[in-house]
């Protein structure tokens, strides 16, 4: 008299009725949503072929169209830009490693990209956790909300790049200044979720847990609230590490040394397809961090339905 | 189930002490259109190792009572007393079984077990030992490390029981703890609850929509009626255990139950 399928694997579930036929539907939506984002485990063979031949139409009108119009600098070709990236990847140069102004080799490419994540992460990383530690104190706080909601109303349609001005006049316009854009980008995106997250917190849960002795704010944060809100928080992470390589880029164009620099730098020189060549160094960047992220967030929320 | 009378036959013992005791309580819902009283001078009391149902027509305030004797909100006139101590919030002395499980999503079956323990600051062997015991008390063991996720509704009310139990209650408390699970789970759950309760000797106060359930388990049945909320009549259930519901006696308990509803 104890289980109802004793047989059954631990990992499935073991009875019919609607709880159980609930948990399938949903694991089954679980599965549609993972292959759209890139679900190495069950390999669509037909997809990636139809993902090939797009990639490669992509690439042969774009080459047709380059060779027609005859002029690198109106419209460098794929191979003219794979030339050039190969060049940029390769071509050495030094690197001058902040704070203690040593020169290190590296090349262009690896030189520009150290550039960026110079000013990225840091601002990636304060303006994450300043936004998360907000968004958690608004949403758990009903008066803190009440009193803060007004000023970040009015604060948040302000663009982040809105704030160059003060970017140069406090700090100037170097890793400190760019960084403080994108941190301000990353602030809000995360300000937000974590916001949400704790709001959407059901009132269920926590009064579970206070019959499970569960008696203080702290506690309750900690062991409930945080790991409830984790999904909406991880989207938030997520959505800023993608939104702040767009801010990197516009924060360079005033001027901040790195990959979005050179994009701009290599135009005036009318060679764009160095330019180009730059603009899919941001896009790997992305993928790269995003596909990372996501294996991440895969393991730590497995729990997730 | 050799243990069920005896704890059967002591409930029925004329001097059994009053566990639980709902004094008068009134619960008003008032805002500036209308008021709503959900309970009026609701009385009746629980003894020791009893298993008692409250059972009533939907709007009779039997959740409403569950989540007054539970802490989760207080009366509007009267008091609940748990062993003579009135009940002013939520506490651990009161396990909780919920219809929707409340259960941790991100814990697993073992961590969620846990949870209580981790609050009452039982150490890590001894922990260990008492989640292990509940979980081979509902028959769980060998799912410990899944995610709620994973489980089945019956499975996932399983680990509601277990871990309520662990923080060792005095009483048991469910709101339709079956209400979301198969016809044929919930007569399996009810052997299991029913053995549960005679292995604890634990006094349980079962709220269900369900006459036919409240007639299985319990030794009393509260009937409540609506408008406003309060006691109709309490039914002792003078059938022996286990209950089949095509005993004659049973269905007429059934049947009284019904009546009484206005089913």
């Amino acid at each position: 008299m104890s289980l109802e399928t004793g047989s059954a694997s631990p990992r499935t579930t073991a009875e019919g009725g609607s709880g159980g036929v609930a948990a399938a539907d949903s694991d089954d939506s679980d599965a549609k949503l993972s292959t759209g984002a890139g679900s190495f485990s069950d390999l669509d063979v037909v997809g990636l072929a139809y993902g090939a031949v797009g990639s490669a139409v992509f690439l042969a009108i774009w080459q047709a169209a380059a060779m027609a119009v005859g002029r690198t600098y109106l419209l460098p070709s794929p191979v003219e830009v794979a030339s050039a990236f190969l060049v940029e990847l390769t071509a050495p140069t030094t690197f001058t490693v902040p704070l203690v102004e040593v020169s290190v080799p590296a090349t262009r490419l690896l030189a520009n990209l150290l550039q960026s994540l110079l000013h990225y992460f840091p601002g990636l990383v304060v303006g994450s956790v300043l936004g998360i530690s907000l968004g958690v104190a608004m949403g758990w706080s009903g008066r803190l909300d009440d009193a803060l909601t007004p000023v970040t109303r009015f604060l948040r349609p302000i663009p982040p790049l809105a704030w160059i001005v003060f970017a140069i006049v406090w700090i100037g316009i170097g890793h400190g200044g760019a960084a403080f854009i994108v941190g301000i980008g990353a602030f809000w995106i995360n300000f937000y979720n974590a916001y949400a997250g704790v709001e959407g917190v059901s009132t269920h849960l926590r009064e579970v847990a206070a019959t499970l002795g569960v008696d203080d704010d702290l506690t309750m944060i900690r062991k409930v609230i945080l790991p409830a809100a984790t999904p909406s928080i991880a989207t938030g992470i997520r959505t800023s590490i993608g939104q702040c390589w767009m801010i990197v880029v516009a924060a360079e164009l005033f001027g901040a040394p790195g990959v979005g620099f050179q994009i701009i730098n290599a135009a005036q020189n009318l060679a764009t397809d160095v330019s180009v060549a730059y603009m899919a160094v941001i896009s790997l960047v992305f993928l790269v961090s995003d596909g990372a992220f996501r294996r991440v967030e895969r393991r730590v929320l497995a729990w997730r339905d | 189930m050799a243990g069920l009378s005896d704890a059967a036959s002591a409930t029925q013992s004329p001097n059994a002490t009053p566990k639980v005791v709902v004094d008068g309580v009134d619960k008003v819902y008032e805002s500036d259109r209308q008021r709503v009283e959900a309970l009026a001078d609701v009385n009746f009391s629980v003894s020791e190792g009893e298993f008692v149902c409250l059972v009533g027509p939907s709007g009779c305030g039997k959740t409403t009572l569950f989540r007054t004797i539970a802490g989760l909100e207080a009366p509007t006139g009267g008091e609940i007393r748990l062993d003579g101590e009135a009940v002013t919030g939520p506490g651990t002395d009161r396990g909780m079984v919920f219809q929707e499980y409340g259960l941790f999503p991100w814990r697993t079956v073992r961590e969620n077990v846990a949870f209580g323990l981790e609050e009452q600051g039982v150490d890590g062997a001894e922990r260990a030992r008492r989640v292990e015991e509940m979980l081979d008390l509902v028959g769980l063991g060998e799912f410990a490390d899944a995610y709620p996720k994973e489980l089945s509704g019956g499975m996932k009310q399983r680990v509601g029981i277990a871990r309520a139990l662990a923080v060792a209650p005095e009483i048991l408390l469910a709101d339709e703890p079956f209400g979301s699970v198969d016809a044929q789970t919930r007569d399996m759950l009810h052997e299991e609850l029913l053995r549960i309760w005679s292995e604890t000797g634990k006094t349980v106060l079962f709220v269900t929509h369900d006459v036919e359930e409240a007639v299985k388990l319990s030794d009393r049945v509260v009937v409540m009626a609506a408008d406003p909320g309060r006691v109709r009549e309490v039914v002792d259930v003078d059938v022996d255990r286990p209950r089949e519901r095509t005993d004659p006696a049973f269905a007429e308990y059934v049947d009284r139950v019904r009546g009484l509803i206005g089913e």
